[in-house]
């Protein structure tokens, strides 16, 4: 049961933040932190017990398929321990960075978005994903416009607008979904999915997978995204960047494998993640705004993750899993950093951020870190992800996947370029003006140096990650394995 | 003392240069030195040795394995001896510039790696060094800001790719094997055939060929060379591209072997020929461009391109003595390319940065050791007798001469008749001819620069001399790779050919010199005048108006010019603006319209129906 | 009455014509009304989905019927939830609509392009 904490406590505690501050104001911002402490510790705890065998916690005493229950496997508790990690490390970002507008909004819209990304990576029932899918995007939506100003109001509605066109295609999904089997419970779809050929099974799938990729940003579906990205509060960035996408490629994983499993649409969805990472470099190489670059720069990665995931093999979805790791702890860095890097010269554009490394030395390492990383240069994490993805594409010694591993390098190299360039720009430039910089304050530095930590350690030792990767693996792969742990 | 705790050593003390660094520079500079000269000691005692560690430490579940032989050792010594007389010389050169920690540190990470390189005993470790190594020069190459930036940015991208094809020729071996340790795949890549292997070592070509900076990809070389801090200029040409080379060697013939990569062939063109030439192009084409450099960094990098040929032309010949004549001139072009950087560094450190060899002249008298060390430098470019760079030209020489290859060895004699003439404009545009008036009071070098700059000159001569010393080890590894055995004594190679033996050489060097000092005795003194005098009459004209270095080689520029453009960096380059202009046009899909958004989701939901409905499987 | 599959093809329409209005109209506030009948003709499909032709409300208190004369009760919840959500993001909409024209003075979405390439 204590599965459900995971998801009870957040959800507690952004119903319960107008309470909180009747009492006092400042108590605010302390409440993500609790919630995060809280869940990370509560991962981390059930994390080697779920390794062993899946826990199933059922919701309002009807056991599955019937009733609503939560799935508390590898996957679900290891994407929850990184949604807690960096969203701890954000909300204590947040404490110091959000000093203007409805404070107590945010962290009660930040605590929802949180819990939305928990229980959907955690859920075992269609709807309940769709729901909590929903409670994610709705709170974004709302955060990306926190700041009331045009480009964070505007991002938002064109967000909002996809974003419900999405959701409309998810939910017409469930319903031909639930119209064939008469359930929603998504082991007992999979279990009937393999009997029937109808072409509304492949509407259902499209459908599906459409709407859940508006949220992971595949190629054509993430225009939100670099507007979005770039206009939100940095701490928003951050986390839409490291974990809401993150769900979106979970939910899309969850569909195309656990449920489906159709091995024809993997090519199909491989070439759209290809395409992704191709388009999404391309764009951010020719950004001079440098929050909408690192906005592309998300949209690369995260072709580049479902590119792993769709060579659907256990080391394909292992690679895949350990880039999206890297991707959030670095791209949560970049955000972070360069949210004070903004602050501090007033402008987003790259050249007024020149030679600002020698002012800010600790956000700046850490950004250069995290770039690095993300390009996949050894000894960081983003290199042992890369290695794995190259590794597992290779494996089946084919020739087209040669040839799409060059068109990945392709890309890399273009990715490699704009962060160089971001790096050079940072220390290598002379500042045009002298200003006298305020100080980081500790409550952005020192998440940020947790997190640049996080990616050395793994980079390093990435070793420790192995087994982990390799069971959530085998929870989205194994149709048969996911069913059995479900259904008994 | 294990490798391991060596590579540890290194590391840790490049790592920690920013601990003392905070206390005082003094301690960080003594710390600096320390740990280099640690490390050089420490290389120094695996001479010999062979050592095959498979560490406890695993990566990705893949075992890690650091190996040493005559091999690695031969690199390393030269790596970790560059490396100390860099640090020595930046002692001075970067005193009062900003950022020292951060210098100092990647100097020695720099160093680290490539030892870590060398000493890797599989294709991740390699690798993972390799790449530490990349990041690591990008970001001191671009320290000097300026026209820095871009070289930087040249070289990273480059070397990107280069990593790119390496880690796809690393992972299909490991599909194929399931290993990556450099022993079990070179007994089983026998087996493989010859599409595969062509494959593989087209792709490590291009690894190594953009690291070694071979014609065609060698664009990065000039502008990194050029704009980087000098002494790292010196371990950049001296060593780090050399990384390539050994790459070159591990590839041909540790992995795949010599006799495996002579048989691989498309109709009848052989890879190997292929290698060949594009060593030969190297050699002819980046030197005569060289020649017209007036820069003396651009001049001594376009030359490092040059030299590279004659060291991929040996190693691609294959004849045992190619193969020694390509190594032992990777250890000399570290020396004799080392000590010239370190001659125009000191040059710039004492003219505040200038060394546009236009504007430079006559500093024979005001920087003596400075000049003996260009001196000896440009002897050994151009292969005198008495100098190291002789030995392994004319053993390359003598390979393709033997073998009847006319061409190549044309283009090997080509190469050195540009470097003479290039060398005779750079060490009369620097040391000889006038000094200008702006310089009447330039100091020496000091003292911590000269040291480098001396024991330099000191191992050109000795290598030059003794021979032996060297080829022994490079005799040692030869053998290793199935070639046939050298004959190394300590003056030379005995062969049945013809025997190097250079007491002989030594002699009739130290005759001729003796006969033209004789004919300068006796002949009448030369006369010191002003530029006044010989140009104006004795009337007053604007000083350093009038310096006769400028456009040295005028009429040669006129005739050549046209035809030694550099087509491969302007392809380059227009790769670069297409890949931006792509950027621009691609980015238009995000047309700012909320409703074309909606229409790209309805458009693909669309797509999908329509790809099932058309494309049934 | 009709045969079931014609409520389908109404709920479809609807979808569709909601489709087209968010596609054609310029208006930002006829895009979010072409939203709003986009997700009603999908919650009507849910509702379809469980419809059963001539069953009634499934509701137990009554003394006749048994569960196969009832319509399926699932799709509805589901429909009260989605309808939730709905409202909860057609709010969110129109205030930022409102703010959105604060700032740009115009609801064009032809002109309000500040965030592009």
């Amino acid at each position: 049961m204590v599965a459900v904490l995971l998801i009870i406590v957040p959800l507690g505690l952004a119903f319960a933040m107008p309470l909180f501050n009747f009492v006092s104001k400042r108590i605010a911002a302390y409440l993500p932190i609790a919630a995060m402490v809280c869940n990370l510790i509560l991962s981390i705890l059930l994390l080697p017990s779920v390794m062993e065998n899946t826990r199933i916690v059922i919701l309002g005493g009807l056991p599955p398929p019937l009733g609503i229950h939560l799935v508390a496997g590898p996957l679900g508790v290891g994407l929850s321990g990184l949604i807690s990690l960096v969203g701890l490390a954000v909300s204590i970002y947040a404490w110091g960075y959000i000093k203007q507008g409805a404070q107590d909004k945010y962290h009660a819209l930040y605590l929802l978005l949180l819990s939305g990304a928990t229980g959907a990576v955690l859920t075992g029932d269609l709807f309940n994903l769709f729901v909590f899918y929903e409670i994610l995007c709705i709170s974004s939506y709302a955060l990306v416009a926190y700041l009331g100003d045009r480009n964070g109001v505007e991002s938002a509605v064109k967000y909002l607008i996809q974003g419900s066109v999405g959701s409309g295609l998810i939910l017409v999904g469930i319903a031909i979904l639930y119209g064939m089997f008469g359930t929603l419970n998504m082991a007992q779809i999979a279990i009937h999915i393999d009997n029937v050929d109808s072409p509304a099974l492949f509407l259902a799938l499209v459908l599906l997978v459409t709407g859940f990729g508006v949220e992971a940003a595949i190629f054509p579906l993430n225009a939100w995204l670099p507007d979005a990205h770039s206009s939100a509060p940095s701490s928003i960035s951050a986390i839409l960047s490291g974990i809401a996408i993150k769900v979106g490629i979970y939910a899309v994983a969850r569909v195309l494998f656990t449920i489906f499993g159709v091995a024809v649409v993997f090519q199909y969805v491989l070439l759209l993640g290809l395409a992704t990472l191709l388009i999404g470099e391309i764009c951010a190489f020719s950004q001079d705004n440098i929050k909408r670059m690192l906005a592309y720069s998300s949209v690369g990665q995260v072709g580049l993750i479902v590119f792993a995931m769709c060579i659907a093999t256990p080391d394909g979805v292992g690679a895949g899993l350990l880039q999206l790791v890297s991707h959030a702890l670095s791209k949560a860095v970049l955000f972070l950093g360069v949210g004070y890097l903004v602050a501090r010269s007033g402008s987003m554009s790259l050249s007024s951020l020149n030679g600002i490394g020698k002012r800010m030395p600790v956000v700046c390492f850490a950004c250069v870190v995290a770039a690095f990383s993300l390009v996949g240069l050894p000894p960081f994490v983003g290199f042992a992800g890369k290695f794995l993805i190259v590794r597992a594409a290779l494996a089946g010694k084919s020739i087209f996947f040669t040839v799409l591993i060059g068109i990945v390098f392709l890309a890399t190299v273009v990715e490699g370029a704009y962060f160089f360039r971001m790096v050079q720009t940072l220390y290598f430039k002379d500042a045009k003006r002298q200003i006298e910089y305020k100080k980081v304050p500790a409550s952005a530095s020192i998440p940020i140096m947790a997190l640049v930590v996080f990616i050395v350690a793994l980079g390093v030792y990435p070793d420790v990650l192995l087994p982990y990767l390799k069971s959530a693996a085998a929870d989205l792969l194994n149709k048969a394995g996911y069913i059995k742990e479900v259904l008994g | 003392m294990t490798l391991g705790l060596l590579l540890i050593v290194a590391f840790g003390g490049a790592l920690l240069v920013y601990l003392p660094g905070k206390i005082s520079s003094k301690l960080r500079d003594v710390w600096a030195v320390l740990v280099a000269l640690a490390v050089l000691l420490g290389t120094a005692t695996f001479y010999g040795k062979s050592v095959h560690d498979a560490l406890s430490y695993q990566f990705l579940g893949l075992p890690l394995v650091l190996r040493t032989n005559d091999l690695s050792w031969f690199f390393a010594i030269a790596i970790s001896g560059v490396g100390s007389f860099s640090i020595i010389f930046s002692l001075s050169y970067i005193k009062n510039r900003e950022r020292t920690d951060f210098y100092y540190s990647l100097m020695l990470l720099i160093n680290a790696s490539m030892l870590g390189i060398v000493f890797a005993g599989d294709l991740l470790s390699f690798y993972v060094f390799w790449e530490i190594m990349s990041w690591a020069t990008f970001l001191l190459i671009s320290y000097n800001r300026g026209n820095a930036l871009p070289a930087g940015m040249k070289y990273i991208v480059m070397s990107m790719t280069g990593s790119a094809a390496y880690l796809v020729a690393a992972l299909s071996l490991y599909a194929k094997y399931s290993t990556l340790t450099f022993s079990a795949i070179s007994t089983q890549i026998t087996t493989a055939s010859p599409g595969f292997t062509s494959f593989i070592l087209i792709l490590g070509f291009m690894v190594f060929g953009i690291k070694n900076a071979l014609v065609p990809f060698h664009t990065w070389l000039p502008d990194a060379h050029s704009e980087a801090p000098s002494p790292f200029s010196a371990v950049l040409s001296g060593i780090l591209i050399k990384m390539g080379t050994y790459g070159f060697i591990l590839f041909l013939y540790v992995l795949v072997g010599f006799h495996q990569f002579s048989q691989l062939a498309w109709k009848a063109v052989s890879l190997q020929s292929v290698l060949c030439w594009l060593g030969a192009i190297t050699i002819v084409i980046p030197t005569f461009i060289a020649l017209m450099q007036d820069d003396a960094k651009r001049l001594l990098a376009w030359h490092s391109i040059g030299q590279i040929g004659y060291i991929i032309l040996g190693i691609a010949y294959g004849t045992s003595l190619g193969v020694a004549g390509g190594a032992f001139h990777v250890l000399n072009h570290a020396t004799f390319k080392a000590l010239l950087f370190l001659c125009v560094g000191a040059v710039e450190y004492r003219t505040g940065g200038v060394r546009d060899l236009n504007s430079l002249g006559g500093l024979m008298r005001r920087m003596p050791i400075t000049f003996i060390g260009a001196l000896i430098g440009a002897f050994g470019i151009i292969g005198m007798p008495l100098t190291n760079g002789f030995v392994s030209k004319w053993l390359i020489y003598k390979t393709l001469i033997l073998n009847q290859d006319p061409f190549l060895a044309f283009a090997a004699l080509l190469g050195t008749w540009g470097t003479l003439l290039s060398f005779y404009k750079f060490l009369h545009n620097i040391f000889l001819g006038q000094l200008p008036e702006k310089y009447k009071d330039l100091k020496k070098a000091p003292t911590s620069m000269q040291i480098p700059i001396l024991l330099y000159s000191g191992i050109i001569v000795l290598f030059g001399v003794l021979p032996g010393i060297p080829l022994k080890i490079i005799a040692g590894f030869v053998t290793s790779f199935g070639l046939t055995p050298l004959n190394v004594n300590l003056w030379g190679i005995v062969s049945e050919t013809g025997t190097l033996n250079t007491i002989n050489l030594s002699m009739a060097v130290v005759s001729a010199f003796f006969a033209a000092w004789v004919v300068f005795a006796f002949s009448r003194r030369s006369v010191p005048t002003t530029a006044q005098d010989t140009y104006a009459a004795g009337a007053s004209i604007p000083r350093d108006k009038y310096q006769y270095s400028v456009e040295f080689y005028n009429p040669l520029y006129r005739m050549m010019g046209r035809y030694l453009r550099d087509v491969v960096d302007e392809f380059y380059g227009w790769l670069a603006r297409v890949t931006q202009m792509t950027g621009e046009i691609v980015r238009r899909l995000y047309t700012g319209d909320a409703r074309d958004y909606v229409l790209y989701i309805v458009l693909i939901v669309a797509a999908s129906i329509g790809l099932k409905i058309w494309w049934p499987t | 009455m009709f045969h079931q599959s014609t409520y389908f093809v109404g709920c479809v329409g609807l979808m569709i014509v909601g489709l087209y209005t968010m596609l054609t109209k310029k208006n930002l506030i006829k895009v979010i009304i072409g939203l709003s009948l986009f997700e009603t003709g999908i919650y009507l499909l849910l509702v379809v989905v469980g419809y059963i032709q001539g069953a009634t409300a499934p509701i137990f208190s009554r003394t006749t019927g048994s569960p196969a004369e009832m319509v399926d009760p699932t799709p509805q919840a589901l429909v009260l939830t989605a309808i939730v959500i709905g409202v909860a993001v057609l709010a969110l909409a129109l205030s930022l609509t409102i703010r959105l024209h604060e700032h740009y003075g115009t609801l064009n979405l032809r002109k309000i392009r500040g965030l592009k390439w």
